[in-house]
């Protein structure tokens, strides 16, 4: 469920908010309910009462919440609710009475107006719940559910065009510093927002300029100009391709776990990860093992992300 | 205390505070909402503003990071991935751009610029940045694309004009002025001449653009594909400006004094009407895509023609296809960029219809029988960028369009399926093939580089043909055949999963270098079981003895008081 007011809460201040909307709605309610009194002698009858509390306790938590919650949640509290609304309207017998008077008088066909609602209700019960049972007995057909691994677990080695590489201790031998020694993971925040076709580049920069230019040759037509996996081709092909800047993707794994899938690619995959329907390609099959390390470097630096690593 | 209460119990207090409560909260909804409308966009003006040296920063940080990987370093459409992209990221210098609101041969707007950026320009590899860059860095960017980029031509100088075009009054669809646009559409505009009889782009396939590019005249068909509908495609706004402004630095002219503002409304209504009505998902800005192929069972004979009426009961299934960029050789530029599928069955065949756009109709030429589709380099023969006048550069080789199913798909432990291209040793896939020249052919797949010919004759085409820049293919095969060791057999009630396959033999398409989908799902639906058609009558009888017996308790009870 989409709530209504999605672009008026503002993140991070949602009990305030909520409390603003239980507080607001109280005060309707019960101003209303004055009012009425004022005006007219008597406020809403309890059958009325009911029902507005219900329906509007369904609005509140099902499309003004944000972000809105879980449907069995709401289920579970519409369920309290409905519970605890008789409770309070069979408290008293006088109140229980004046609770079922409409519902009598419909049934009954007290007055002319109450016989044409008894007439529409009893026309359009059976027409809903025919309606009903068609929808829940006829047969569709919706894409079975398979549920994949998205981050399977890497083998302990791979070897790639006829280099082993051992996966936990492999580094990436153009992650370097302006000296050319190893760069640690997080010290590469400096490099950001440099520019990586400046005359001057450092060689960090210099490495992330030829992966992108790899990237943009091979990898964009899925991954995508933003590497987000909507790249020309994502459309057509299920599972989409991985989206880079989701914290759920490069960030997680570390950076030879990266080179895994990229020099291995859809086949590469165990039983889990489905390769049968991946479109990755086997970079193996295109690239150099240095060009696809100079690709993940590239793809780390444009989304800022950190690899995962052992410190 | 008392006094206190007191106070607060006085009804003007509360209503006081009430109506103040409402008031506030109205006021916060309607100030929000006034701040959304600001941040919609930014006004239009026609006057190009002057960027201030941090705007021209800022904008050269994005562009650095996000753009010059393939508008290149200077803005030329030469950054390293544009080789293999057509159409070619635009070359800035010229300050030529398409998707302008301005007269022909102008300069764009910022507002155009931006919305470029905004929107993206689908159909291309142009994405939309609206969700990745502010509008302050989009702006940024802009202002230096068009300070430091644009280098024929200059935004402040006094000689260059901008005349914003006059939408005028909006002529709402309507029967009557799709007829006139259609009357425009072959007579007066002579559209008909590039855009082909029925839209599909396909009456001149040999134009280049001002660069000497390839460029194909727009398959108006897809309006999810043009590159100005600015995120909105089923707006004809989008039509009549590109109409009336022309595109620059492409052959598509400007009609703004040839056609009056009310034929340009007609013609944008009819070009419109062309765009089959679908669900468009925001996030790719294609048509949502079902991944279940629907077969419906007929109880006589199956359709024998591609004109039979039968066909039109179902809702062809949009199939979205990619490229081939996961083994040698790879397609860059696929232009088969979608295939409509339908699908009948009986209790003996079931016959599959696949319809497709295609500006060429493509028979493999002698020179190209000789070649091995699978050894030909990923650039053309020319030796140069696929883009570089590639896309038509290549030998001419069959158009084609295929279907694929795992042979055994039965014995299959789900999820498990064949490779979807072309299946693996473990697992093989019978692919049905249809080529242009030589008809139905039958494949036994066992891996990407492992597809063998089988000379069954099981597969039959029941009628192909090609008109004005679209294939039509009816392939009917029986449910059950003699060797269900390499052929699929059909069951009623089951996914069964399938790929597709499509080549176009103008744009060097064979063999391995084609369009291509993941796994879809063919599903033979059984007949619809007796219970839909009796329960919901019998429980709406029931609902109604209910509600008897409820009424006479209620009557009884009143009668006995």
């Amino acid at each position: 469920m989409q709530s209504l007011f999605q672009d008026f809460w503002i993140h991070g201040a949602m009990p305030i908010q909520l409390l603003l909307v239980l507080v607001f709605t109280f005060f309707l309610y019960v101003g209303g309910n004055y009012l009425l009194k004022k005006k007219f002698g008597k406020g809403v009858p309890q059958f009325g009462q009911a029902v507005l509390i219900w329906v509007g306790a369904y609005f509140i938590l099902g499309y003004v919440i944000v972000p809105p919650i879980p449907a069995t949640l709401l289920y579970t509290f519409m369920g309290l609710i409905t519970i605890v609304l008789f409770l309070l309207l069979s408290s008293t017998e006088a109140s229980w009475q004046e609770f079922k008077r409409p519902i009598v008088d419909t049934v009954t066909g007290a007055t002319p107006v109450y016989r044409s609602v008894r007439t529409a209700t009893f026309v359009t019960l059976p027409l809903i719940f025919g309606f009903g049972t068609y929808d829940f007995v006829k047969p569709k057909f919706e894409e079975p559910i398979e549920l994949r691994i998205v981050h399977p677990a890497p083998p302990q080695s791979i070897t790639v065009h006829n280099r082993n590489f051992t996966l936990q201790t492999a580094q990436n031998p153009f992650r370097v510093d302006d000296e050319g020694n190893y760069l640690e993971v997080g010290h590469e925040s400096k490099y950001f927002d440099n520019n990586p076709f400046a005359p001057d580049a450092p060689k960090f920069m210099q490495y992330v300029r030829e992966g992108g230019a790899i990237f943009f040759q091979n990898c964009h037509f899925c991954h995508g100009d933003n590497l987000e996996g909507r790249g020309m081709f994502a459309f057509a092909f299920n599972p989409i391709p991985a989206n880079f800047s989701d914290p759920g993707t490069l960030a997680q794994v570390q950076e030879t776990f990266v080179f895994w899938r990229v020099s291995k690619g859809g086949p590469g995959l165990p039983r889990e990860g489905f390769p049968w329907a991946s479109a990755m390609p086997p970079w193996e099959q295109h690239l150099t093992t240095d060009e696809m390390w100079k690709v993940i470097m590239f793809e780390y630096w444009h989304t800022g992300f950190y690899p995962r690593s052992w410190d | 205390m008392q006094g206190l209460l007191r106070t607060f119990k006085k009804k003007g207090v509360i209503l006081t505070a009430l109506v103040a409560f409402i008031v506030m909260s109205g006021l916060t909804v309607v100030l929000s909402l006034a701040q959304q409308e600001k941040e919609a966009g930014i006004p239009a003006q026609a006057k190009p503003s002057k960027p201030t040296p941090e705007d021209l920063e800022a904008g050269k940080l994005t562009y650095f990071k996000k753009c010059v990987w393939c508008h290149g370093s200077e803005g030329a459409g030469d950054g390293p991935g544009a080789d293999r992209l057509w159409p070619r990221p635009r070359n800035f210098n010229q300050g030529t751009f398409k998707i302008r609101d301005t007269g022909s041969g102008e300069l764009p707007t910022d507002q155009d610029l931006f919305l470029t950026v905004t929107h993206g320009l689908p159909g291309s590899a142009m994405p939309p940045w609206s969700h990745v860059l502010t509008e302050k860095q989009r702006t940024q960017v802009i202002q230096f694309v068009k300070t430091e980029l644009v280098k024929d031509r200059d935004f402040q100088d006094p000689d260059e004009t901008f005349t914003v075009i006059n939408y005028g009054k909006q002529v709402s669809s309507s029967k009557e002025s799709i007829e006139k646009g259609l009357e425009v559409f072959m007579k007066k505009g002579k559209c008909v001449e590039c855009h082909g009889n029925e839209g599909r782009g396909d009456g001149n396939a040999t134009q280049n653009d001002e660069w000497g590019f390839p460029i194909l005249p727009a398959d108006l068909r897809k309006c999810y594909n043009f590159r100005g509908n600015r995120s909105d495609p089923y707006n004809p706004a989008n039509v009549f400006r590109e109409v009336s402004t022309g595109l620059n630095g492409t052959p598509m002219p400007s009609f703004a004094d040839t056609l009056t503002e009310d034929e340009r409304w007609h013609v944008a209504n009819f070009v419109i009407s062309l765009c089959p009505k679908k669900d468009i998902d925001p996030l790719t800005n294609k048509p949502k895509i079902s991944f279940v192929l629907k077969s419906t069972f007929v109880s006589g004979e199956l359709p024998a023609t591609l004109d039979d009426p039968k066909w039109q009961e179902v809702e062809p299934l949009y199939v979205g296809l990619g490229s081939q960029i996961t083994h040698k050789p790879r397609n860059f530029v696929r232009l088969v960029d979608e295939v409509w599928v339908r699908s009948f069955y009986n209790t003996d065949d079931i016959v599959f219809m696949f319809e497709w756009n295609d500006r060429n109709k493509s028979h493999i030429t002698e020179e190209a029988k000789k070649i091995d589709p699978n050894t030909m380099s990923e650039v053309p023969p020319s030796g140069r960028a696929v883009a570089d006048k590639g896309v038509r550069n290549w030998p001419v080789f069959d158009d084609a369009v295929a279907i694929q199913f795992p042979a055994k798909w039965k014995e299959l432990v789900a999820p498990e399926k064949p490779r979807f291209i072309f299946g693996d040793a473990k697992r093989s896939v019978d692919l049905w093939k249809w080529e242009a020249s030589s008809g139905a052919k039958e494949y036994t797949g066992k891996g990407w580089d492992s597809l063998g010919f089988r000379d069954d004759k099981h597969l039959k085409v029941v009628q192909a043909e090609f008109k004005d820049g679209q294939w039509r293919v009816v392939l009917k095969r029986a449910l059950k055949t003699d060797d269900p060791e390499n052929e699929v057999q059909f069951d009623p009630g089951y996914y069964i999963p399938t790929a597709f396959f499509a080549w176009d033999g103008h744009n060097g398409d064979a063999g391995r270098k084609m369009s291509m989908t993941t796994w879809y799902y063919t599903i033979l639906e059984p007949p619809v079981p007796m219970k839909v058609y009796y329960l919901p009558p019998v429980m709406a009888l029931v609902v109604v003895g209910i509600q008897f017996w409820v009424y006479s308790r209620f009557d009884a009870r009143r009668r006995k008081k």
